[in-house]
């Protein structure tokens, strides 16, 4: 069974020397202990690789990492049985108020990454963008994003060189990615019934990368050569090519953030092991992890007033509350 | 045997009765502990199902969820007719999923029947040959061999078949379809030109060796089938059958379907089934088919009017025994397959079975939901299935070995 259908517990980092001199003088405060985590599949590759750094810099944390999927983040957390969730979308109202309920005070959200859902044809496709619309009416059977006519066939597009019938590829119907599609390219419609439903990103690459008439989607860091992204177009508005840039000014239609929840009363100031995490997260080498998992570091503005937000921006040895 | 051990010390004796006892228990106490937890399992399902039918779910739209949605084509919004949908969301909070189980216990269904459709005329077919006619020394080695493929892992066969298979069968789809043709002839003919030959040939191919000398005649048949299917592909179908199926019959091929799954899932079950069968067949006392001769009966004769029908429960519970793994089977579903929740039963369209999505969804529905439960239910039923199936067959097996024993047979 591939990792994600089993609870995958990743220790990190040992307990080697807890509590070493070299650790005490140079922070004030000791960050020594365990992290638990559980939430977002599709960040379980960046939770690692920030979970490897942290433990470079201080080697007596380890982080415990679940990653089932960013449903399972919100019960864990209103539960108690873990401070960190990595959600690869927002709560939604009612895990808001799962949340709420039993402790009294919403979840701290914070952004970490950003993601573009890329849309992407066989590479022999000389089909170069789709507009919003078409895209609608490739993948759902409500239209609710304005298409008169379902698009059955490439030959349905009206280009002379595209003929054929489509081979629709999709995440399955569990996966943040899936949700999101569902949401900003549907309109919150629903998908056809013969869309192929894969239990994991790359799956989608490999089938599109396999049929000529193929059509999927998948986050921009599993697009492979053997596919090709197309340019989306909104409304009468420019084609749009998923990138880094287009995603952080907004352009691109198809992106989203990623987020950690944390459980954090208000007034109160993150415990040590959390702190360090969280500042690590929104450091430069942190956000170079982001990049190397094949997603979009946040803009520096917005890290800015994430760390103002949290109070991060202090130094180390002048926040112990202690 | 030394006299020391006809006649042991009596303390010997108390120390060999209290070691017998002591393991006897141990063994007693394992088997019951397979059994209740087989119990404790179906208990656990149906304790989990139950409150999705009472109505105490946790989640706000549980009164929605009936035997008659479950099962009967559902009115949503934005739809003309009512239709079967299983759309599972847990990313949103804004439209009701839709959970309808018929779909997927049809794509289950579906998935089963092509793999057997493949899997029992062969390895019937291969029980018959290895149990009568191979000869003894061939059999005893291609025996273990065959029973060896029901080590291979589901996920290998999957990924095989997914990844390999799929897009092969569909680059080749000429080539395939004629060797089903072509396969099946090719074998009749071999067995019409050995039977023909003069005898100092045909004793050099005899019939209890055919395992081995067809295999260099089939790998030429089907080389040669893969190699002028091109051509053929080129005269008939204007180059793509694909295109061409489409364009002239209206047949939409997924890459993914239900051939594709049931010669692979098929592959998974012929082993099962093959070895079952052959028990059966090769359990019937040599008194029967010693009679059957004796009183002048062509092997041909023997094989359809006493082999045949002596071990025919045995066979029908090889075949149940193998359609309850292909309905239980995840992994090569998962993978071979879209995942499409289609109701069809075209050959070249795909499925979704309740296993797979058990797999597919369960990893992300959120403990004591809706849809949690509903899962479990999927799971519930697949247990029921399979245990209906698995007991039937060995109460029809055991029922076989009686008689046999009866008939004066050693199995």
């Amino acid at each position: 069974m591939p990792t994600r259908f089993s609870t995958v517990i990743i220790l990190l980092g040992l307990l080697m020397w807890p509590m070493t001199g070299a650790m005490a003088h140079t922070w004030g405060d000791p960050v020594v202990g365990n992290l638990d985590s559980i939430g977002s599949d599709t960040m379980a590759g960046l939770m690692l690789r920030w979970g490897e750094r942290l433990e470079q810099r201080y080697p007596a944390v380890r982080l415990q990492l679940q990653a089932n999927g960013s449903a399972t983040a919100p019960p864990a957390l209103a539960e108690g049985t873990t401070r960190l969730g990595p959600m690869s979308r927002r709560m939604t109202a009612s895990e808001r108020e799962m949340f709420e309920a039993s402790h009294g005070y919403p979840p701290t959200e914070i952004p970490v990454a950003m993601d573009a859902l890329a849309v992407f044809v066989n590479r022999h496709n000389p089909l170069g963008k789709l507009t919003m619309t078409q895209l609608d009416a490739i993948f759902s059977d409500t239209l609710r994003c304005g298409a008169e006519t379902s698009i059955e066939r490439w030959d349905d597009l009206d280009r002379p060189e595209l003929a054929g019938p489509i081979d629709r590829h999709s995440r399955n119907s569990v996966s943040g990615s899936y949700g999101v599609f569902r949401r900003d390219a549907l309109c919150g419609g629903n998908f056809r019934v013969d869309v192929n439903e894969h239990p994991g990103s790359s799956s989608v690459v490999a089938a599109v990368a396999a049929t000529i008439g193929g059509i999927g989607y998948s986050g921009i860091g599993y697009v492979t050569s053997a596919v090709r992204p197309l340019a989306l177009q909104e409304g009468d508005g420019p084609a749009v090519m998923p990138s880094e840039r287009t995603t952080l000014n907004g352009e691109y239609p198809l992106s989203r953030t990623l987020y950690l929840y944390v459980n954090l009363p208000p007034g109160e100031s993150l415990p040590p092991v959390e702190r360090a995490f969280i500042d690590l997260v929104l450091s430069p080498a942190g956000q170079d992890s982001v990049r190397e998992s094949g997603f979009i570091p946040l803009p520096e503005s917005v890290i800015a007033a994430v760390r103002q937000a949290l109070g991060l921006n202090v130094p180390w040895g002048h926040v112990s509350p202690r | 045997m030394t006299e020391r051990s006809l006649s042991p010390s009596p303390w010997r004796r108390r120390f060999r009765y209290v070691r017998d006892r002591l393991f006897t228990l141990a063994v007693t106490a394992c088997g019951i502990g397979v059994i209740l937890a087989v119990l404790a399992i179906g208990v656990f399902l149906v304790v989990e199902v139950v409150p999705l039918f009472t109505g105490s779910a946790s989640t706000a739209n549980s009164d929605a969820i009936d035997i008659e949605s479950l099962w009967l084509p559902q009115q949503y919004p934005g739809y003309d007719e009512p239709q079967y949908r299983w759309q599972a969301n847990a990313a949103t909070d804004a439209d009701t999923p839709m959970f309808s189980l018929t779909p997927l216990a049809w794509g289950t269904l579906k998935a089963a029947v092509y793999a057997l459709l493949f899997a029992v005329p062969l390895a019937l077919g291969a029980a018959i040959h290895s149990a009568c006619f191979m000869s003894r020394r061939l059999r005893f080695r291609i025996k273990p061999v065959i029973e060896l493929m029901e080590a291979l892992p589901g996920v290998v066969i999957g990924f095989i078949a997914g990844l390999v298979l799929a897009p092969y069968v569909e680059r080749h789809l000429v080539g395939v379809f004629a060797l089903v043709l072509v396969l099946p002839l090719g074998i009749l003919a071999a067995g019409i030109i050995q039977a023909r030959l003069p005898w100092c040939l045909s004793k050099r191919v005899p019939l209890g060796w055919a395992g081995l000398w067809l295999i260099p005649w089939l790998a030429g048949l089907v080389a040669l089938t893969l190699g002028i299917s091109p051509y053929l592909e080129v005269l008939w179908f204007d180059g793509d059958m694909r295109t061409w199926m489409d364009q002239q019959l209206g047949l939409d091929y997924a890459t993914r379907n239900a051939m594709v799954v049931g010669l692979a899932m098929g592959f998974a079950v012929i082993p099962t089934i093959y070895s079952l069968a052959e028990d059966a067949l090769a359990g019937v006392p040599a008194s029967l088919s010693e009679g059957a001769q004796a009183l002048g009966a062509s092997q041909w004769q023997t094989l359809w009017k006493v082999l045949l029908p002596a071990a025919s429960p045995g066979i029908f519970s090889a075949v149940m025994i193998g359609a309850g793994r292909a309905v239980g089977e995840t992994m090569i579903v998962l993978m071979a397959t879209g995942n499409t929740a289609l109701m069809t039963l075209s050959p070249l369209d795909g499925m979704r079975s309740m296993a797979a999505n058990i797999a597919i969804e369960l990893p992300e529905a959120a403990p004591g939901g809706v849809h949690y439960q509903l899962l479990l239910l999927c799971a519930l039923l697949l247990f029921v299935f399979t245990f209906c199936v698995n007991t039937l067959a060995e109460l029809v097996r055991s029922r076989l070995t009686q008689r046999y024993q009866r008939l004066g047979g050693t199995t």
